[in-house]
């Protein structure tokens, strides 16, 4: 079929002058990358529950700004409930609570007074699939932040905060000329790179990521991972991944969750170096897991 | 160990383990055929150790091949990346091991069939050649039991095979006056430096158990800078 074939041509060169154009904007200085002090995340003796069901028990670790803390572990290992927990978005689900401390900067995220929203201001996320909002502009799906964040911005003032978004996320170049078109108009890669841009529009101090590159082909991956590398200049990132290349890649600390049978708490098992903890860990479990003997 | 995932690929690495270990039996046959080469001045058995040693050479091509494509599609990380690393440079030492092998074998045409031998001089050699063997099979042992204090127990043992090298030095220097035992002398000293070296192999391949164990090298002995 002479014509698929064609198609697939089409498809593969449009790819790959995407790739190219990425990489061009990646070349770019970036002063929206440029380095400052992000915050430390502070966890103690955090445990959580869903109901009557405790998914996650005794957390104690501290996550280092400005680094990249990839959290690793098989599924149900609550790795992705803690992860939710460290901007409050755990409570969302019915039923579910925390116990324990988790402090921003030596602030507690959730002592009383404490308006979750800003939480969520300071503490971004970005998920697994890539999620848009579908009928807004690109433009308007980097500054909905800031419009939800009820912040009066003049247009140029805007202008400038979403210029800066989308070159941090490394996807100016390529979207500048249709900044007014839909978001879902993007391809995979670019969409999730425009919900790192809304995210980073806000200024936030940290990013969490759920598996922010499960959905997208191994190019796109590779620009993302190249973006969170940038970002830690500024951010500190805390990234869930069941990519175990991914966590050596792109983390510099690597936190290896379990639990010891189904319906048991999930657990942190080790924290440590990336290079450690996949050279020579310290305990056999995570030996067993990076090494693909369970899991 | 293995679990019922990755079993494969947990037995391949095994066998290659073994298959790189195996060139050290094979290095140990070489060594002993080498050493009755010197004491017979064996020119012929000297030529089957230069041939056979395309094996060795061989061993060492297969199962390097077959570590780089477990590299390449296993990404093996931890203890497993830790072993293929120091299978690598195990495979370097065999190799080189072999290559001293043949090089004590060439120079043994050279001295002739009805060489000068002086038989203290030649004692000496078998001596170092036979401890060398004993520093071959431990440290082949070491590396299979993962025995790290077996390991540095090598540095120990080796000090033995240098002094025997540096005593055949001495007898060289005072074997006398006949220029044909001068020049045997000197062919015997290459002999007895590549066995030194082959000592020094088997201490590397000891270093390498260390890593495997630790996650951290360090030389045992460092010749720059001597304890």
């Amino acid at each position: 079929m002479p014509e698929t074939v064609t198609e697939a041509e089409k498809a593969l060169a449009e790819r790959q002058e995407e790739t190219a154009q990425a990489r061009t904007s990646s070349a770019q200085a970036v002063p929206a990358t440029e380095r400052r002090r992000a915050k430390t995340i502070e966890a103690k003796n955090v445990n959580l529950y869903y109901g009557s069901f405790h998914a996650v028990e005794n957390v104690t670790m501290t996550i280092e700004p400005n680094k990249v803390t990839a959290l690793i572990g098989s599924s149900g290992c609550g790795k992705t409930t803690f992860l939710r927990s460290l901007n409050r978005m755990h409570e969302l689900t019915p039923g579910a609570s925390v116990k324990g401390e988790i402090t921003l900067d030596g602030e507690n995220v959730y002592g009383s007074g404490v308006d979750p929203v800003k939480v969520r201001r300071l503490v971004g996320m970005v998920f697994q699939q890539p999620n848009p909002f579908p009928t807004m502009s690109i433009y308007d799906n980097v500054a909905a932040g800031l419009t939800l964040n009820s912040r009066r911005m003049k247009k140029p003032d805007k202008d400038a905060v979403v210029e800066r978004s989308l070159r941090g996320a490394h996807l100016w170049d390529e979207v500048k000329d249709r900044l007014d078109r839909p978001g879902a108009g993007l391809s995979g890669g670019q969409q999730q790179r425009l919900c790192i841009a809304r995210a980073i529009a806000v200024e936030p101090e940290v990013l969490l990521m759920d598996e922010p590159c499960s959905a997208l082909d191994p190019v796109a991956t590779l620009a993302v991972e190249d973006l969170i590398a940038e970002l830690k200049n500024r951010y500190t990132i805390v990234v869930v991944t069941h990519n175990m290349q991914q966590a050596a890649r792109a983390s510099d600390v690597t936190a290896f969750f379990n639990l010891e049978e189904s319906g048991k708490p999930g657990r942190l098992v080790e924290v440590d170096e990336t290079e450690t903890i996949f050279t020579k860990p310290s305990k056999q479990a995570t030996e067993d897991y990076v090494s693909g003997r369970f899991g | 160990m293995p679990e019922g995932i990755r079993v494969e690929y947990q037995e391949e690495l095994a066998n290659l383990e073994a298959s790189a270990l195996e060139g050290l039996d094979m290095v140990n046959v070489a060594l002993s055929r080498t050493m009755e080469s010197v004491e017979h001045q064996d020119i012929e058995l000297a030529q089957v150790v230069i041939n056979d040693d395309d094996r060795i050479d061989g061993r060492y091509l297969e199962v390097h091949q077959s570590l780089i494509t477990l590299l390449a599609t296993q990404s093996p990380v931890a203890t497993d990346l830790r072993l293929i690393s120091s299978l690598l440079h195990v495979l370097k030492s065999i190799e080189r091991m072999g290559d001293q092998c043949v090089n004590v074998c060439k120079v043994i045409p050279l001295s002739g069939t009805e060489a000068p031998a002086d038989p203290e001089m030649v004692k000496l050699i078998l001596t170092m050649g036979g401890h060398t063997r004993t520093l071959i099979t431990q440290s082949k042992r070491a590396f299979e039991e993962r025995n790290e204090e077996m390991a540095r127990d090598l540095v120990r043992r080796d000090d033995v095979v240098d002094n025997l090298n540096r005593e055949c030095f001495h007898l060289a220097l005072e074997i006398g006056e006949d220029a044909d035992k001068r020049e045997w002398a000197m062919t015997m000293l290459l002999a007895a430096r590549a066995i030194e070296r082959i000592a020094d192999n088997a201490v590397d391949i000891g270093e390498q158990v260390a890593f495997v164990v630790t996650g951290l090298f360090r030389e045992f002995e460092d010749a720059s800078h001597p304890s």
